[in-house]
């Protein structure tokens, strides 16, 4: 299924006080990333609901990138601790149903972690350039 | 039954309960009944529901119970039954003063038609004990399968959904005012089939939530094998929390608490 034109479409779910921070000191230092993130500011990784993840495949999103505080740092104490129980579920059942777990990520970046974050997006992007368009969008557009 | 009714008459007369939920034969077809003192004499005519004949009576006692909440009623359960009461217990939809239950083992037949590893209630007013069946088959084989396989099966399975909220709507432990499936901004609305993610989403809200009563599939219309993906969601809460749906031990859902330690490391990419 590989497909070098293929520019995946992936939202990013990243915490206000974390992630996107480290989001905007990856932009104020110039690190290059990809562009095919769309990003989605939360206030805390644990407001997202797998509804939300499930949602956004089925709106066409190939990847989904959820980036939260390190365990310890969450600025709500342990609103990451539903973060990872949610995900590792939700993995876990894409698994079962066939519905490509790879293409979800969690990952904890903190705002110091600007390098981290330019990282885990390029890793991330070419990850899910490598397994191709999504599944789900191809049963959809066929029916 | 004789032992079944007798508990049924003495609760009622005694006055320890306002009233009985269960079963009685109307027109050929047992359907759920509300027995009282008043009308003590249709006890001689109370059953338990054959294998097939079952309903949500956990429901119609949630409903109850938000009518009179002072009041105390009894209530005929299976084991699915129980383990709904306890789990309706942690989420504050019921109060466990307020419910006596009057228990029932089911036959073997229903267990191994269930696979249902817990057949029998608490206490036991009706029935043997049989075998429970620990493992379910119809989730090992899915395991089994290629992933591109099983999504190609849960795909013509959702497919079919007309959408009629039956799976939702007989569902004992689906008590929520609001519903997710029906929010206008995380689910299309006017479309058959409906989004492809309908049923995980259902699914998410069962994890460690249903008691495995298999009354969704039965509803089903579209023969959509609802429980397979209802029994997996609910293994992998237990393997993934250690949370043994139902049961009275279980301490808190881990969807409840936020927990004392993080136990789950994300997954390396
Ligand atoms: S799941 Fe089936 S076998 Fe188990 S208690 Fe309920 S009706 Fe009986
Ligand atoms: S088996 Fe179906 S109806 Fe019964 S509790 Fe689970 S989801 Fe609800
Ligand atoms: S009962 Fe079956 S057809 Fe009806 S909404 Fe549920 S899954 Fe769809
Ligand atoms: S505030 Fe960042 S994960 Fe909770």
């Amino acid at each position: 299924m590989s497909d070098s034109t293929f520019e995946p479409k992936i939202i990013g779910f990243f915490c206000n006080w974390c992630t996107y921070a480290g989001a905007d000191l990856a932009g104020v230092s110039r690190l290059q990333y990809p562009s095919n993130i769309r990003v989605i500011r939360v206030m805390c990784s644990g407001t997202v609901s797998p509804h939300h993840v499930l949602r956004a495949f089925q709106k066409g999103a190939d990847g989904v990138l959820i980036g939260g505080c390190h365990i310890g740092d969450c600025h709500y104490l342990r609103g990451n601790y539903m973060t990872v129980k949610r995900m590792r579920f939700l993995q876990d059942l894409l698994k079962f149903t066939g519905f490509e777990p790879g293409r979800l990520h969690l990952e904890w970046i903190s705002a110091a972690e600007g390098p981290k974050f330019a990282q885990t997006v390029r890793d991330f992007t070419e990850k899910i350039k490598k397994i191709g368009p999504s599944r789900l969008i191809a049963a959809v557009k066929a029916a | 039954m004789d032992k079944l009714r007798a508990k049924v008459r003495s609760l009622l007369t005694e006055g320890k309960v306002a009233g009985y939920l269960g079963y009685l034969i109307k027109d050929g077809h047992p359907l759920p009944h509300f027995f009282t003192k008043e009308n003590l004499a249709e006890v001689d005519q109370a059953m338990v529901a054959p294998d097939s004949a079952r309903y949500p009576l956990d429901k119609l006692l949630i409903a109850l119970a938000g009518r009179y909440p002072e009041a105390i009623f009894a209530i005929q359960v299976r084991g699915c039954d129980e383990r709904g009461l306890n789990e309706l217990y942690k989420w504050g939809q019921l109060d466990p003063e307020k419910v006596v239950p009057v228990g029932v083992a089911c036959t073997q037949n229903q267990a191994d038609y269930c696979e249902c590893p817990g057949p029998w209630a608490s206490v036991v007013d009706y029935g043997e004990k049989c075998l429970p069946v620990a493992k379910s088959r119809r989730v090992e084989r899915i395991d089994t399968l290629a992933e591109q396989d099983a999504f190609q099966e849960w795909l013509a399975a959702f497919k079919r959904c007309i959408k009629c909220y039956g799976c939702r709507d007989v569902c004992p432990m689906c008590f929520c005012k609001e519903c997710s499936l029906e929010h206008e901004d995380l689910m299309s609305t006017g479309q058959l089939p409906p989004d492809t993610i309908f049923q995980l989403v259902r699914a998410i809200h069962m994890a460690g939530r249903c008691i495995d009563c298999g009354l969704c599939e039965e509803t089903c219309p579209a023969d959509i094998p609802l429980r397979v993906l209802y029994k997996k969601a609910n293994a992998l809460v237990k393997d993934l929390f250690d949370y043994d749906v139902g049961s009275p031990g279980a301490g808190p859902s881990p969807w409840k608490v936020l927990g004392e330690d993080a136990t789950l490391e994300a997954k390396p990419m």
